[in-house]
């Protein structure tokens, strides 16, 4: 029955007014007909409505107590203390928009970052029960090293363990797409049949696969995305008829993925998967473990913890490891899908995430700042209140209303912002965010927001709320003296000028560190030039390139097509470009004459590349000489290293002349040049070994050709047209995708590197510009109290300048505690930047001691503009009051 | 009678008999009623009755309907809701039951 009461009342609240009006109308009527009454019995006009007032008690107090009954008080008084603390701002228009754009800023930016935060690893993922999720992978024993799952080793999970209601192996096998229009590359998965049971997503038409379907000569059935669907078959109902062609090989749809459905692998930013075929493991593979293939995912079965899950296979792959004590050298591992996606960006957000909290914190000082000054002024109408009975709790109650208006106006304006910035700030997000598709401004970002706005408003409005409402009212009344009242004033906000300096001197020093990060980073030589290059893949389906050799027909053809285009410098391709990808094997060395082998097999980058390869990409040679068009199948077979190379793997000695072959019965190779050291995944990726085959000696190490290289004369991106017309002409049904610049690719590998500088600098920029503000405001307050005494000193004959000099000194003492708390700070919190940072210490000396410069400057600067005004001003009159 | 002496609970129940009895009535009307049954042992003030009658409204038992008073004034006229009805039949049985067992146990012993 409660929540009736409750109701009406909510009710009520809306029509407050009209009651009360209503209210009094009704005792009104009562009284008269009382009085009507008295009349009746014979008493006079007058002494009836005396006797009825008397009866009935004072209407005053009962309309008091009716209006206990109605709406609710606290709301009413709220209601009350909002509009008031509203006309209060808004007669002061100066004050009110300096701290709402002050807040909006801060709270706008906190918005920004927890939408991006809470898309990316907060909010669950778009599948049933995703809790019970879990991503399964593998550890070296000896290296370490985290790998995907051997496919032998997941057929042994998937069989053994109890703690899963399902578990599913998957393998991304892109697909070229032909007929029906442009040849199409298409993002496409291998799965298992119980792929689908695992995420708990089924077909939205038709149906999963079947566990024979894994079969080899049963997996010609696909099941389609709800885009390829759209797009490509214009939604046709009858999709379940119709055959599609894969890799040159007839497939049957036979489902529909439902629509904004994701494909676990989608969180690594690549092409949305449109094609999931079944998976079919070679017999050979199932008896290697040591071949790692596949991703694995798992269901939880209900009411299993992750702890007991991660105990049962532990034990499995303990018993894997006695059983195939020869090759089974990893175990396995797990952790909640979510957060498994999330891992590699985590440390990048949760940093940036305290910078702008940072930020908001340095908003709060200066708001705060602001009202203490403000509260002064209204120090004597409160001690009017006090003295006339308000109740402190009172006075502050309405008090910390009008620091939460201000913080709920600065929230408002700060969405308005957040809304604005959400789409600048996903197109430079580094796609190795996952789940960026979701970044929104949507409830859970408003809920946050909102939290955020009523703790901004506490924090900045409990201090001068508190201060000002222990004001003794005798104390304040008795004087006209303000700086009784002042001096706290500057006190408080010298307290809070630190604070901002320090935070500004950390935010600072985080945005230095990552730039100089970032300067170092794109001045490493990478022993290629990327600009000018433009790359792309062309994935030959091998049902149609069966041999080497006619791979290697069709990309020599290819290159002697597009030598022939205009504005053509150089051709080259390989089976991997730089920054595109690589390629590793393991091989042996052939021991000097008299020397015993040392090392049997070594892992080095294997690449297969043509003639041109070297040119394409300027890279230098060192010694010997490169790769020739001579050499060819039948020629003897050769190999131009690097020249890590010979240090690493030669331990020093001059590789060329040397021999290797990859295997007993594998050819030899004659290394017969020397080129310089790459980073093959730009600035951040270690120097690796390379050896450089010729792609013409097919029967050496038959890489499969894929990418093509073509540096311009001037506009790369110019030559993309060219390409695929080159293409076509010898294929008309091969795709070609990923066309893109180097350079291009090269920054899109920055690109994490690149967003985090750019926020903490713009954080830093924001911290600053706030502090310097705050120092301003903060000196010329104190400036302003001291008039007499700046006025009084000049009488005596004191210089402008000196007084200025003892302003500056005085704020000095100041800035210097707070950049030296800032300083202190930032070496105490630098580890948990030190993830982020390339080559440059987190407590990098040169990076502290200029963020230290830059602020101290700064803050003097405006030191000094404040102090200026005010010895400028006139003290005439104070020399003829004197 | 003061105020204080009239449990908020059975001030409900009189108002609610009373409309029950007399039909729509105001709260003049109402206050005079309860005087006349209680042989004016029952001064109700406004401070007394006005809450009641808007605890009973918001509870959905009365509904209130301006009208014209006797010396034609604007008075708010409550009356039963059919909600109120069974309100009324439930509460009366209640203090039947409760004032019998108060009775039975305030009667001396063997009389």
């Amino acid at each position: 029955m409660r929540w009736r009461i409750f109701g009406a009342r909510l009710r009520e609240l809306f029509r407050l007014r009209r009651i009360d009006r209503e209210l009094g109308e009704e005792l009104e009527t009562h009284l008269s007909l009382l009085e009507d009454e008295y009349v009746r019995r014979g008493l006079g006009r007058a002494e009836a409505r005396r006797a009825a007032r008397l009866d009935l008690g004072g209407l005053d107090q009962t309309k008091e107590l009716v209006r206990d009954r109605r709406g609710f008080r606290p709301m009413e008084t709220l209601a009350h203390d909002v509009r008031y603390a509203i006309r209060l701002l808004a007669k002061s228009p100066g004050f009110t928009i300096a701290a709402v754009v002050t807040l909006a800023l801060g709270i706008g930016a906190n918005a920004a970052i927890f939408s991006l935060v809470d898309a990316v690893m907060l909010r669950p993922l778009p599948y049933p029960e995703p809790q019970r999720l879990v991503s399964i992978w593998e550890v070296g024993y000896k290296s370490g090293a985290r790998s995907v799952v051997a496919p032998a080793n997941y057929a042994d999970y998937a069989q053994r363990a109890r703690s899963f209601s399902a578990m599913a192996a998957f393998q991304p096998a892109g697909k070229n797409l032909t007929g029906d229009g442009e040849p199409e590359r298409l993002a496409a998965e291998e799965v298992t049949a119980s792929y689908f049971q695992t995420l708990g997503v089924m077909p939205a038409i038709g149906r999963p696969f079947a566990p024979d379907e894994n079969r080899d000569g049963q997996d010609d059935v696909a099941v389609i995305s709800h885009g390829l669907w759209q797009r490509r078959f214009g939604g046709d109902m009858g999709i379940l008829a119709r055959k599609v062609r894969l890799d040159n090989r007839v497939y049957r749809v036979i489902g529909v993925m439902p629509e904004g459905f994701q494909a676990p692998s989608d969180a690594r930013g690549s092409d949305p998967v449109d094609v999931l075929a079944p998976l079919v493991v070679p017999p050979e593979v199932l008896t290697n473990r040591q071949d790692h293939e596949v991703d694995v995912i798992g269901r939880l079965a209900p009411g299993v913890s992750l702890e007991t899950a991660r105990a049962e296979m532990t034990a499995i792959s303990e018993s894997l490891a006695r059983e195939f004590p020869t090759t089974a050298d990893t175990r396995s591992a797990l952790a909640p899908l979510g957060a498994d996606q999330a891992r590699l960006v985590r440390p990048l957000l949760l940093v940036l995430l305290g910078a702008v909290a940072l930020v908001l914190v340095l908003a709060c000082a200066n708001v705060a700042s602001l009202l203490v000054v403000r509260s002064i002024s209204r120090q004597r109408e409160i001690a009017i209140r006090f003295a006339l009975g308000a109740t402190r709790r009172r006075v502050m109650s309405e008090l910390v209303t009008q620091s939460l208006v201000l913080a709920f106006g600065g929230a408002a304006v700060g969405l308005v912002i957040a809304l604005w910035t959400k789409d600048t700030l996903v197109s430079f997000a580094p796609a190795s965010l996952p789940h960026l598709g979701r970044v929104a401004l949507d409830a859970r970002v408003l809920t946050f927001t909102t939290c955020l706005a009523t703790l901004t408003g506490v924090v900045f409005g409990i201090l001068p709320a508190w201060q000002v409402s222990r004001t003794r009212p005798t104390e304040v009344l008795r004087t006209t003296d303000r700086s009784v009242i002042g001096g706290w004033a500057i006190k408080s906000r010298q307290g809070l000028m630190v604070i901002e300096i320090a935070l500004s001197t950390l935010l600072l020093i985080g945005a230095g560190l990552m730039l100089r990060s970032l300067i170092v980073l794109n001045r490493v030589p990478l022993g290629f030039e990327p600009d000018g290059v433009l790359a792309a893949n062309i994935a030959l389906p091998p049902s149609r390139y069966e041999t080497p050799q006619s791979k290697l027909e069709f990309f020599e053809n290819l290159a002697a097509r597009l030598a022939a285009v205009p504005g053509v410098q150089s051709v080259a391709f390989a089976n991997r470009l730089p920054l595109r990808g690589a390629w590793s094997s393991g091989f042996s060395v052939e021991p000097l004459a008299g020397q015993p082998e040392t090392k049997p097999q070594v892992v080095v980058g294997f690449q297969s590349v043509s003639p041109g390869y070297f040119e394409v990409l300027r890279m230098r040679r060192l010694r010997g000489r490169l790769l020739d068009p001579a050499d060819r199948t039948g020629a003897m077979p050769v190999a131009v290293v690097s020249e890590a190379f010979g240090r690493m793997v030669l331990g020093g000695a001059e590789p060329i002349g040397r021999r290797l072959h990859r295997g007993p019965n594998m050819p030899w190779i004659t290394i017969v040049g020397v080129v310089a050291d790459v980073r093959r995944y730009g600035g951040l990726s270690p120097v690796e070994p390379q050896v450089y085959l010729s792609a013409a000696q097919t029967e050496v190490y038959p890489l499969p050709l894929s990418e093509l290289a073509v540096r311009a004369e001037r506009e790369p991106v110019a030559l993309a047209p060219a390409i695929k017309a080159a293409v076509w002409a010898i294929d008309g049904n091969q795709p070609v995708v990923n066309i893109r610049t180097l350079d291009e690719t090269l920054s899109l590998r920055l690109r994490e590197r690149q967003f985090q500088t750019l926020l903490f600098t713009l954080f830093a920029a924001l911290a600053l510009a706030l502090a310097i503000v705050g120092v301003y405001g903060v000196v010329a307050y104190a400036v302003s109290q001291r008039t007499a005494e700046i006025g009084l000193r000049m009488a005596l004959g004191a210089s402008a300048a000196r007084i200025l000099r003892w302003i500056l000194a005085q704020s000095l003492t100041f800035v210097a505690t707070g950049a030296a708390i800032g300083l202190s700070a930032a070496v105490w919190l630098s580890r948990y930047v030190r993830a982020l940072l390339f080559e440059i210490s987190p407590t990098d000396i040169t990076t502290y001691a200029a963020a230290a410069f830059v602020l101290m400057t700064a803050a003097l600067l405006a030191s000094y503009l404040a102090a200026r005004r005010a010895v400028k001003a006139d003290y005439s009159c104070f020399h003829k009051a004197l | 009678m003061d105020k204080t002496d009239v449990l908020q609970g059975t001030l409900a129940l009189m108002i609610l008999k009373t409309l029950d009895t007399l039909g729509p009535q105001h709260g003049y009307g109402i206050a005079r009623r309860l005087e006349q049954m209680s042989g004016d042992m029952l001064r109700l003030n406004q401070g007394t009755l006005y809450p009641a009658l808007v605890k009973l409204e918001q509870q959905g038992w009365i509904r209130a309907r301006w009208g014209a008073s006797e010396n034609n004034r604007r008075a708010k006229f409550y009356s039963l809701t059919p909600r109120g009805h069974k309100q009324l039949t439930a509460e009366t049985e209640r203090w039947t039951r409760v004032s019998a067992v108060v009775e039975r146990v305030l009667k001396p012993a063997g009389t």
